[in-house]
């Protein structure tokens, strides 16, 4: 600091000197206490933070100090290990085996995934899944379903009153779909040599309409078939109408047939019956030979 | 074979790119394997078309067969046409749908052959269970103009068909009319939906978007997506963000799923809403009336668009707005319940 002064204006000026020095000493006192405050709190919580912390490695040590005495009985750890996957293969295949149940589930985070599987005569055909939110009310996130189930009417009449019962009436319509639909698919695929025309069919398999011939290739005249399945829950057909092509004055031997197979095609599955004209007509065809 | 129809099917023709038209002609299933086998495809495309059409008219196509060809061309450039959708409902305690495609057809035809004497129907059925309608329209003087036809994708025992738009608006009623009686509905509606894909409008209006379901089998895997964070950050602020940044994926995947969002164009909404302030005598808060205003989003891929809003944090912003939005919104609610992001609010 100059330490002679000019007379007048140096005194104010020092003054001020003085007065700044002093403000300064006192900011950083004040940041100086403001840090201490923070560097204990930066303390406590490393504390907080490197207490469990501590904890957790001591844990971790003694765990692994206690493999280290076990580690000699290797063999008794593999033999340990084989059950545990021995009972993970048993219980992946219990949960397997539910989906032959028709209807299994997984919890899901916000509430249960339903799987239902359908089956007819034996076979498992496709699976649906539904999956719930579980709230007031319960509602559907999404599903699986085909648009032409009517789902949306199911869940309108069971889904908040009574669970169990909107899971079995949405099984039935799916397993009775599945089944018209086994059917027709079988039609097309294995009596193929029995149609005269091509199969008829809608989404929800419950209107097909075909021609078809006993003894392809023959002379008889070809059958048509319009099959009505009214009821969505039913894998056989509610109404069956067969009529004889270009036969206006019916023998009453093809009358007796018609009629005969009108009876066949409400009472069997549809494969079934052309299984059974498969099986007529080789054994005809086997008695000319 | 007729002139117009010649020169129809040139037209046709013409529109197709080079590279999609043995794949094309091959689904019309007109012209034979032989026939096409004498056809050059490497030449210019004008001498193509003209030994095509010289082939047609050795088969005698018909103005059927040339509806058909035009029909393949627009299933195969989908996108090219905006499509509609709209809804049929049946009267209360109606019979179960015997749904019969030739009843249908004929129905349809009739409907419209009664009411315009000129008129052209096409149909195409496809394996999803639907079925492809072309309608040319004329007058009761005038032909029907094969080149502004009307498309109609009817998905046969659901309620809901796709219509393409067009700018001939006077024939939408009687369309919808015979589309409604031909099918066993009593009403038709117009959705508040519109869109260049069908297969996104499909996944919408069939609820059809998310397919993917957990099961036993399926171990669903904890999701080891990197984050894209600094390895370099002291590993206590990445702690942090991690926190964050997985608090957000989650609630993403609850929100828009693991599946590819079906692709909207924009999504508009009417919002009716009253101003609350915290300010005493705010002149905004003390309206009487509410503030009416319309808000539309847009963009290429909306869905995706939203969904890539998270990481970059304005999410909860912009979920706060739809939110809010949803819970006044009148007149678009239908959007609402299709779209997964808004029926959380």
């Amino acid at each position: 600091m100059a330490g002679i002064l000019a007379p007048g204006l140096g005194v104010l000026a020092h003054l001020e000197r003085l007065e700044n020095q002093t403000s300064r000493s006192r900011k950083r006192s004040e940041a100086q206490a403001q840090e201490r405050v923070l560097g204990t709190k930066i303390q406590k919580l490393r504390h907080l933070r490197d207490d469990p912390r501590a904890a957790l490695w001591h844990r971790r040590g003694s765990v692994k100090a206690c493999i280290a005495n076990v580690e000699p009985n290797r063999t008794v750890e593999v033999n340990e290990q084989e059950a545990l996957e021995e009972k993970l293969e048993n219980v992946k295949a219990i949960l397997q085996a539910y989906h032959f149940t028709g209807l299994s589930g997984k919890l899901t985070s916000r509430g249960v995934c339903v799987c239902i599987n359908t089956a007819f005569e034996g076979n498992l055909l496709d699976s649906y899944f539904v999956d719930l939110v579980i709230q007031k009310p319960l509602r559907i996130h999404h599903h699986s379903v085909p648009v032409f189930i009517p789902l949306e009417e199911i869940a309108a009449k069971y889904l908040q009153t009574n669970i169990q019962h909107f899971l079995f009436s949405l099984c039935e319509y799916l397993n009775a779909y599945s089944g018209r639909k086994y059917q027709a698919d079988r039609l097309q695929s294995d009596f193929a040599a029995l149609l005269t025309g091509p199969l008829q069919r809608n989404p929800l398999c419950n209107l097909l309409s075909f021609t078809y011939k006993l003894d392809p290739g023959g002379q008889s005249f070809p059958f048509c078939a319009r099959l009505l399945y009214k009821d969505l829950t039913a894998t056989l057909p509610t109404d069956v109408t067969v009529t004889c092509q270009g036969g206006e004055a019916l023998s009453t031997s093809w009358e007796e047939q018609r009629a005969s197979h009108e009876t066949l095609f409400c009472t069997k599955p549809l494969h079934q019956v052309f299984a059974s004209f498969a099986r007529r007509e080789k054994l005809e065809m086997s008695l000319v030979s | 074979m007729d002139e117009t129809v010649a020169e129809f099917i040139k037209r046709t023709i013409l529109k197709i790119p080079l590279n999609e038209l043995t794949t094309i002609l091959k689904a019309w299933d007109f012209l034979s394997e032989n026939q096409l086998q004498t056809v050059n495809f490497r030449q210019r495309k004008e001498s193509v078309v003209q030994h095509l059409i010289h082939l047609c008219e050795e088969k005698r196509a018909s103005l059927n067969d040339a509806a058909l060809l035009d029909i393949i061309y627009t299933q195969f450039h989908q996108h090219q046409k905006v499509w509609d959708v709209f809804q049929m409902s049946k009267g209360p305690g109606e019979d179960v749908d015997l749904f019969d495609m030739k009843q249908f057809k004929n129905s349809f035809k009739k409907i419209l052959q009664r009411a315009l004497k000129n008129v052209t129907v096409s149909f195409r059925e496809t394996e999803e269970n639907a079925v492809w309608i072309r309608i040319a329209w004329g007058t009761q003087y005038t032909k029907p103009n094969q080149y502004k036809p009307t498309y109609v994708v009817y998905y046969s025992q659901t309620p809901y068909a796709f219509k393409s738009s067009s700018t001939l608006r006077r024939n939408t009623p009687l369309l919808g009319q015979a589309l409604t009686v031909a099918s066993k509905h009593h009403q038709i509606v117009k959705m508040d939906l519109r869109s260049r894909y069908l297969d996104s409008l499909k996944a919408i209006v069939f609820k059809q978007y998310n397919q993917t379901f957990e099961t036993h089998n399926s171990a669903t895997p904890l999701q080891e997506r990197s984050l894209g964070l600094d390895i370099n950050m002291d590993s206590r602020i990445i702690h942090e963000n991690i926190v964050e940044k997985e608090r957000v994926q989650r609630i993403t995947q609850e929100t828009f799923g693991d599946y590819p969002q079906p692709q909207l164009e924009f999504a508009q909404y009417k919002l009716e809403t009253k101003f609350k302030s915290d300010l005493n005598g705010s002149i905004l808060a003390e309206r009487e009336e509410p503030l009416r205003c319309l808000i539309k989003f847009s963009s290429p891929h909306l869905l995706e668009a939203l969904k890539s809003l998270a990481p970059a944090a304005l999410f909860s912003r912009i979920q706060k707005l739809l939110c809010y939005s949803a819970s006044h919104s009148q007149g678009t609610q239908d959007l609402s319940s299709y779209v997964p992001l808004y029926t959380r609010c």
